[in-house]
């Protein structure tokens, strides 16, 4: 059986104290390092797991700026066979709709495609819309907030989705798309080997002739919303009291507080 | 750092922090009262390919240089020196296989060590630097070699499973050998109960009329000295990134522990004889890293760099005795407790001032080559 | 498709979430919202629900202005893609002005499926939202930094967005009168891909925090075993139940479940203490709700004290440890 598994990533921000561009009001993505978006590093391993176990290639897919390549290094270090970048100033300024649309895209262009990943959410913008969009837009099933994948056989697997009150054992047939959650697995550390021999391996970056597109439905004219105001919030700072000097006396006046407000 | 890092070097060295923050140093405290790894730790050090890190990539292992494998040794030794020691052993050993083997035996070992342990031995009972004191020897019959003796002090002895070891072929030569635990005639032997590095084994074998051919001669007749003292050289590179390592280590004790712990209402920090304190630790990690990195630098270039590694060894090993005494002051009562990880770091260093080498040695060593710049 | 003002585009749909016959908080705290910014709109609850269930009668209370339900037991076990299709139906047939969900699992996954049927935009984790006319001003913050925007969807309907739970609060009203429509007539594109074939309840820890009456915060100061099993005692003890700053989820007891803050879950307890928490605004985003908060941070400067209601300024493992004797 041979598989050929897309695993859609993204490069995260080291920190979280990110800017905004004052006139475009996007993030600015700097050159500040980055790290892969840990939820894709799940997806990934999941993927890598599929691979050590059937004749399955993996090929990585990002839609961001040049200096995702180190994230995508990162990832063949992991053991990803291939990678592609899609990068142009034309993707830029993109919404969860225009991204989801751009990826849809390529995964076409890659052809012969059984199964996407992505991680739940990216840490940064923490949206977890582009797995779904992707799904909708290629016409696949998709299983979101997986914890567990059970059994696999050449055109279905089964899997568990864990949410807030219950799991779902679900069984869907390939081609489908996956979105990952941490409990899945834990990413392997990529051995020195492998981190050598990554840089073997080939990413190609594609532009928005690479492939086809409406290029109305890319970047930011392909992006429904817009972000038309940023400003900072006026704190409201509340008056503090202070329980006291030392620790015992301190945790004796709360008590005492509790107490009295009927909180205990 | 006084190394600009390339990108695979610094991918490298982004898995090894993280790899050890999170997986060698929960367990810092447990492998020295332990006097030993946990298996689930080097099964996963094993699996995760730290051993094949200076094996050429043809034979299966990463082929990374003597800068990496530096920082790799330094990163790690900042969280545990134990296994950092083990991995030193082990990659002095196979970079003597790599550098001297014949083709024949560098197929068949270089392979393996990706995933088994390598030990280097040398010293016996009756002395370690006056290798032409020793008995240990190779008598050859027909088509083989005949080894017996008995090597003690080995780094790794016990947990290695393949050892190049100096014997003498004759009165004036002494000449290297590679032997494999399985061999007939070769037995492990007692285990050394050392006060620190206590997570690495040390240890003797013993070799019984032990049968080679004449393929597991490493270099030629008469070439063990020369492989020895190569040996240290390449070994004290990492020593002294063990050495900056604990330093490292004992540095970010100190400065969690004082930027806590108050007196008078103010962390400690705040004080003159801590910062002082702070100071020697910083600038010992500091120093031994530069000595290092420059060693490490020159053997890349493939310039001589017996001397600084030499140096390093020899001023990292002090340096990081002393920082360690320091951080352990600073720690106070604390600082003396079984139950704060200072104490061992101090008994860590200690081990440095003797292993790949007395201090003393180092010092009839660096003057020799000082002297012969001269001339 | 420009926005204009039109008879059409005058509904703003709250897509309920239930599980085990319970409506969930998010989609009452929605409705009221939503009832507290709808100038002339109309707010519509969309639920979908097997043939017996009745879960309408939880939503009376809440006053929505109208109930759309579709009763059938095909709906059980409903995959995704079957939920966002009906709902693309009803789209199209009713024309609402906005969509919103609860941003939940399943809030999301299927939110984010219909805005790709849809071609529409839809802003994830909005902290407040109101209306200019028909158009939906979304607001979140952005990305860390004391950064708030405004987003808004300016050329396609529906508007959609996500709230994540406890970010509003729930108002129950008398005396509203709600109309129930029950679609009977929809069309159920079952896709033979896909099956959901077990459901588990679980009781997750991630329920337990948003849900609390009382919550211990953890953060980069009560890090370390020692100090983390202290901290549980002390919330054993107050009967309180424990969630962790971002950088504590790393450690082996936690995970982003118990993350309090603009990438975890809000909370709204009655009792809330920090236990050497900053107070960085992606974290006191998701408590801003609490009644009452109290700080405990060595650092007298930290913003945690900007929005506590008591504080200690000292270490906060010592004053666990005194607090612990008291309440023995």
């Amino acid at each position: 059986m041979s598989l050929h598994i897309v695993v859609c990533v993204k490069q995260v921000p080291v920190s979280n104290n990110l800017k905004i561009d004052p006139i475009t009001k996007n993030m600015m993505r700097s050159s500040e390092p980055g790290i892969m978006n840990p939820f894709d590093q799940n997806a990934l391993e999941a993927a890598l797991k599929l691979k050590e176990r059937f004749d399955a290639k993996v090929t990585l897919l990002s839609m961001g700026p040049k200096n995702f390549e180190i994230t995508l290094r990162q990832g063949l270090a992991m053991g990803a066979d291939d990678a592609i970048l899609l990068s142009s100033r034309g993707f830029g300024g993109a919404d969860t709709l225009a991204t989801g649309y751009v990826l849809s895209q390529a995964i076409k262009a890659i052809q012969n495609v059984n199964l996407v990943f992505f991680g739940r959410q990216s840490i940064d913008a923490d949206t977890g819309q582009v797995g779904p969009i992707v799904a909708e837009l290629l016409g696949w099933p998709q299983v979101t907030y997986i914890s567990q994948i059970n059994s696999i056989d050449e055109k279905s697997i089964e899997a568990v989705r864990l949410m807030e009150h219950m799991q779902q054992s679900i069984k869907v047939k390939l081609p489908a798309v996956f979105t990952v959650r941490s409990e899945l697995n834990v990413p392997r550390y990529p051995s020195p080997r492998s981190i050598m021999l990554s840089y073997q391996k080939e990413i190609k970056v594609w532009d928005e002739h690479s492939f086809e597109l409406d290029l109305n439905r890319i970047g930011i004219q392909g992006s429904p919303t817009v972000v038309r105001k940023v400003w900072n919030p006026t704190k409201v700072d509340k008056e503090t009291e202070l329980l006291g000097e030392d620790p015992e006396s301190a945790a004796r006046k709360l008590l005492q507080v509790l107490r009295a407000r009927d909180i205990i | 750092m006084s190394v600009t890092l390339k990108e695979h070097q610094q991918m490298l060295h982004q898995m090894v922090v993280e790899f050890s923050r999170k997986e060698i140093k929960p367990l810092d405290m447990l492998i020295d009262k332990q006097k030993g790894y946990p298996k689930a730790l080097w099964d996963k050090i094993v699996e995760t390919g730290f051993l094949g890190l200076i094996v050429p990539k043809s034979f299966g292992g990463a082929d990374f240089d003597p800068i990496a494998e530096a920082q790799t040794i330094f990163d790690i030794a900042s969280n545990n020196a134990s296994v950092a020691f083990t991995l030193e052993g082990h990659y002095k050993t196979v970079d003597q296989l790599k550098k001297y083997g014949k083709e024949t035996l560098k197929n068949k070992y270089l392979p393996q060590a990706n995933k088994r342990i390598f030990g280097f031995g040398s010293t016996e009972p009756q002395g370690g630097s006056n290798v032409m004191g020793h008995t240990a020897s190779a008598v050859k019959e027909g088509d083989y070699w005949i080894l017996n003796g008995n090597k003690t002090m080995i780094t790794n002895g016990g947990l290695a499973e393949v050892y190049l070891v100096l014997l003498k072929t004759s009165e004036n030569e002494l000449t290297c050998f590679l032997v494999d635990k399985d061999m007939p005639g070769f037995k492990y032997g007692k285990q050394e109960d050392f006060f620190g590095m206590r997570g690495t084994p040390v240890g003797e074998i013993f070799l019984e009329n032990v049968k080679v051919t004449d393929d597991y001669m490493v270099g030629k007749i008469g070439d063990g000295i020369r492989i020895g003292d190569n040996a240290h050289y390449d070994a004290r590179i990492n020593m002294g990134a063990i050495a900056a390592g604990i330093c490292q280590h004992a540095l970010d004790i100190v400065l969690d522990y004082a930027t806590e712990r108050k007196a008078l209402n103010k962390p400690i920090i705040d004080l003159f004889s801590i910062q002082n304190k702070i100071t020697e630790i910083a600038i010992a990690k500091e120093t031994t890293q530069l000595l290092y990195e420059e060693a490490a630098k020159l053997k890349s270039q493939d310039k001589p760099y017996d001397k600084v590694s030499t140096m390093a060894k020899s001023y990292g090993s002090r340096a990081a005795f002393s920082a360690c005494d320091h951080a352990l002051q600073v720690l106070g009562g604390y600082g003396y407790s079984n139950e704060y990880p200072v104490e061992h770091l101090l008994r860590d260093a200690r081990a440095l001032q003797i292993a790949e080498g007395s201090l003393e040695k180092m010092v009839i060593e660096i003057s020799k080559s000082v002297q012969s710049e001269r001339v | 498709m420009k926005k204009v003002d039109c008879m059409t585009h005058k509904n703003i749909w709250i897509v309920a979430e239930h599980h085990q016959d319970i409506i969930q908080p998010v989609t009452k705290q929605l409705i009221t919202k939503a009832n507290q910014i709808k100038d002339d709109k109309k707010v519509t609850v969309i639920l979908f629900q097997t043939k017996e269930q009745k879960l309408e009668q939880q939503l009376l209370n809440y006053g929505p202005d109208e109930i759309i339900t579709v009763c059938d037991d095909r709906l059980k076990e409903a995959p995704d893609s079957l939920i966002a299709d009906l709902l693309s139906q009803l789209n199209h047939k009713f024309q609402p002005n906005s969509i919103l969900f609860g941003a939940t699992v399943i809030g999301r996954s299927i939110s984010a499926r219909l805005q790709a049927k849809l071609l529409t935009g839809l802003t994830a984790d909005c902290l407040d939202l109101k209306f200019e006319e028909n158009l939906l001003i979304q607001i979140k913050p952005s990305y860390g930094d004391n950064i708030m925007c405004e987003i808004v969807c300016p050329n396609n309907y529906p508007q959609m967005a996500t709230v994540r739970p406890n970010v509003f609060m729930a108002t129950e009203i008398q005396n509203k009168e709600t109309k129930v429509v029950i679609m009977n007539d929809m069309n159920f594109k079952e896709d033979k891909r896909i099956t959901v074939y077990e459901e588990i309840p679980l009781l997750s820890k991630s329920d337990s925090i948003a849900n609390a009456d009382r919550v211990i915060a953890l953060g980069r100061g009560m890090s370390g075993e020692e100090h983390i099993n202290k901290a549980s005692r002390l919330a054993t003890k107050l009967g309180a139940k424990i969630g962790v700053t971002r950088p504590l989820t790393d450690l082996p007891s936690f995970s982003v479940d118990d993350q309090i803050g603009q990438s975890g879950s809000s909370i709204a307890p009655k009792l809330l203490i920090t236990l050497g928490v900053h107070g960085a605004v992606q974290f006191t985003t998701g408590i801003t709700k609490s009644k009452y908060i109290v700080a405990i941070n060595n650092n007298p400067k930290a913003p945690i004290f900007d929005i506590a209601d008591y504080g200690f300024v000292g270490d906060a493992k010592s004053f666990v440890e005194a607090l612990l004797k008291l309440i023995q």
